[in-house]
């Protein structure tokens, strides 16, 4: 028998169920004396109060309460997400087999412009002479156009002010692209933000 | 939004829909927290309608900063580290309060004047003193209230909601070693409470 009775901390560890090398002598200690076990009982008659307690209930009305005040934020990509989703989702096909045959088409579209990308690698001095061409074609309609929209939104005087110079063309529609882009962004968000549930 | 089994979902994912302003993940929230919260808010404070208030306080504080929530912390121990301050500040507050002769000059607000007020206002029991008297009255309970509030907090996050010495350090920013000793204290508290004529029965370091 181990002539030292147990130290506060020992009986600690006891209570507190801890296992490992150091723990066999106390617990060997502990069948021994009848005054250490006395006292562990005693620790342990507490613990067991404590663990007995219950967890107490607020009033039946407590969330509601706390919802009542809570400011919920949406980001405003997540409202716009939800947004985008709401409309995309009614148009998607409820019954099984036309969710199917629209799966099947994409993934026959996928495949077709996979090989389209294939051939077109393939045959790379054909694909860059048809770049140039779409390249050149896209930068005089982007600048006639942008050149319309200029003038449409700032009068003819601005666009004489460019001169018919069309990188100045295509850098000013593009301004007046972004700023109409992120009026409709910020107008999605309002509209998004204002579907904010409350409780 | 998609439909989520809420109650089946770990607190960190209940958490990253609620940072999404998602209204139901924070009614979850609520609903797994309000019992653990309002009880040790309660003990400490041992006023139901104070406890309600102030467990109120800290689902706020803490919803209304969701976004603020390190997912390196658990959810339960930030709502724990919430409701303790709160409670602990109350009852220094309170404290002030009971010291000054004239009434309470250091309350803020008129909830805080009344509550300091009311012991000396109402004599008879209320149903909510008697619903109290029940629900805090047993022996257990009293000896609880006993102790200090330091040792109040630790004793109930370690025997009733169960949480490790270690988690406790974290959540009340304590260390370890602190821990470990105002619970140990506060057994010896309550074990004196509870049995006083054996509380001491024996001196640990003495010779068999």
């Amino acid at each position: 028998m181990n002539h030292r009775h147990l130290l506060p901390d020992e009986i600690d560890q006891l209570l507190d169920g801890e296992v490992g090398f150091g723990v066999a002598p106390l617990q060997a200690h502990l069948r021994e004396c009848d005054q250490c076990r006395a006292a562990f009982e005693q620790e342990r008659e507490v613990v067991e109060a404590l663990e007995h307690l219950p967890r107490l209930a607020p009033s039946p009305d407590f969330t509601s309460r706390v919802m009542a005040q809570v400011q919920i934020y949406e980001p405003w990509h997540v409202a716009a997400r939800d947004t985008v989703v709401g409309w995309i989702r009614p148009l998607a096909p409820r019954s099984q087999p036309v969710r199917l045959a629209v799966g099947g088409a994409a993934l026959s579209l996928a495949a077709l412009v996979t090989v389209a990308t294939v051939w077109l690698v393939g045959h790379a001095d054909a694909t860059l002479f048809f770049a140039g061409l779409v390249r050149t074609t896209l930068v005089r309609g982007l600048a006639t156009t942008g050149a319309a929209v200029v003038q449409a939104l700032l009068g003819r005087s601005a666009t004489q002010a460019l001169g018919g110079n069309a990188t100045a063309v295509i850098v000013a529609s593009i301004s007046l692209y972004i700023v109409v882009f992120l009026a409709a962004a910020f107008a999605l968000r309002a509209a998004a933000v204002s579907r904010r549930r409350r409780a | 939004m998609a439909v989520f089994d809420l109650a089946n979902l770990p607190d960190a994912d209940v958490v990253a829909l609620a940072q999404q302003g998602r209204e139901p993940a924070f009614r979850e929230i609520i609903r797994r927290y309000e019992r653990p919260l309002f009880s040790l808010i309660y003990r400490m404070v041992r006023d139901r309608e104070t406890a309600e208030e102030l467990a109120q306080d800290t689902f706020l504080k803490a919803l209304n900063h969701i976004d603020r929530y390190r997912a390196d912390f658990k959810l339960s121990s930030w709502l724990f580290k919430i409701g303790n301050n709160v409670a602990i500040d109350h009852l220094r507050k309170r404290r002030l309060a009971t010291v000054s002769v004239s009434g309470a000059p250091h309350a803020a607000t008129e909830a805080e004047v009344e509550a300091t007020s009311f012991e000396i206002a109402s004599h008879a029991p209320s149903a909510l003193d008697q619903l109290e008297s029940r629900e805090l009255g047993s022996a257990i309970e009293k000896a609880i209230a006993a102790l200090r509030p330091e040792y109040r907090s630790c004793i109930l996050m370690r025997h009733v909601e169960g949480r490790s010495y270690e988690e406790i350090a974290t959540t009340l920013d304590l260390p370890l070693g602190t821990v470990k000793t105002y619970i140990h204290r506060a057994r010896l508290e309550l074990r004196r409470a509870l049995k006083p004529e054996e509380a001491d029965l024996r001196t640990p370091d003495t010779e068999p």
